[in-house]
């Protein structure tokens, strides 16, 4: 029985951790979506001033990609999740593996 | 003759013809058909209205196999296939069923010849709009900045003699549309 709470304990620690690690959501480029459309979505959902969204949405048509937002993994899938509504190709990944 | 969105007192405004709301109407249809989940005959009514489903093994959410589905609904982590079936078996429910609801009511929009948003009403349709596109591209093949110039090069409707040439001009009118929203949204942001 007293082993129980150490257990469960770890259990949780281990998941507060992953938790807690940094993503990034990243979004690539494609030929379709139109810059004012990335534009747009970038200002709306995100909350960007204009010039930080234009500057995003140029380095995703000219570089390829961009990362967009950071945060820990419930947020970042839950931006992804809304960028998939949106259109918007996005992928997420380990802060560190960028 | 169609005319593009502007921003009104009303909210933006466009006018479609007839014709050009039937085939607007058609294609939100036709994505609608692609998103429409699958659904088991013993499904939970209160698991499938929010989108989760407790019981689902991972193996029934497979990335899609129709490459233009696929694109609508992307795998999250392409590094990581098991996190991006977690991803699709926690949210990809919930994402179709945004997108259905989005296509559903700019097919309903379809029928009034003047096409009228509330800011509230803009974004999806403007997502709607996107998803035709994106499927039409898929259709077209549409894989790079050069085929885009080529496609978007198409613009002559009596010269149109494949499907090809035929969904060319469609993609283009879309783009036509949404690119005037999009003008139309951003000056009022």
């Amino acid at each position: 029985m007293t082993a129980m709470p150490d257990v469960l304990e770890h259990v949780e620690q281990a998941q507060a951790h992953e938790l807690d690690q940094p993503y990034i959501l990243i979004i690539w480029n494609d030929p379709v979506n139109l810059m004012s459309y990335v534009s747009y979505v970038f200002r709306s959902y995100f909350g960007y001033p204009e010039a930080k969204a234009e500057k995003l949405m140029m380095q995703v048509h000219r570089e390829g990609r961009s990362v967009v937002a950071t945060g820990n993994r419930e947020k970042i899938e839950a931006d992804v999740s809304a960028m998939h509504g949106f259109g918007l190709w996005a992928t997420l990944s380990k802060a560190d593996a960028a | 003759m169609a005319r593009a969105f502007k921003s009104t007192l009303r909210g933006f405004s466009a006018s479609l013809e007839a014709a050009e709301r039937k085939l607007l109407r058609g294609l939100f249809q036709d994505v609608i058909t692609l998103l429409e989940p699958q659904r088991a005959a013993d499904e939970d009514p209160l698991w499938a209205m929010v989108g989760l489903d407790p019981h689902a093994h991972r193996a029934d959410f497979a990335p899609p196999s129709d490459p233009a589905t696929k694109r609508l609904l992307p795998d999250a982590d392409p590094e990581d296939a098991a996190a991006s079936l977690e991803f699709r078996r926690l949210s990809e429910r919930g994402i179709r069923e945004r997108k259905i609801g989005a296509l559903r009511e700019a097919a309903l929009l379809m029928e009034s010849g003047t096409i009228l948003l509330s800011d509230e009403t803009a974004p999806r349709f403007a997502a709607a709009v996107n998803d035709v596109r994106l499927v039409l591209a898929q259709r077209l093949g549409l894989a790079s900045e050069e085929d885009a110039e080529r496609i978007h090069a198409q613009d002559d409707w009596s010269k149109a003699e494949s499907v090809d040439e035929y969904l060319a001009l469609v993609y283009n009118f879309v783009t036509w549309l949404q690119e005037s929203l999009m003008q139309a949204m951003l000056k009022s942001l």
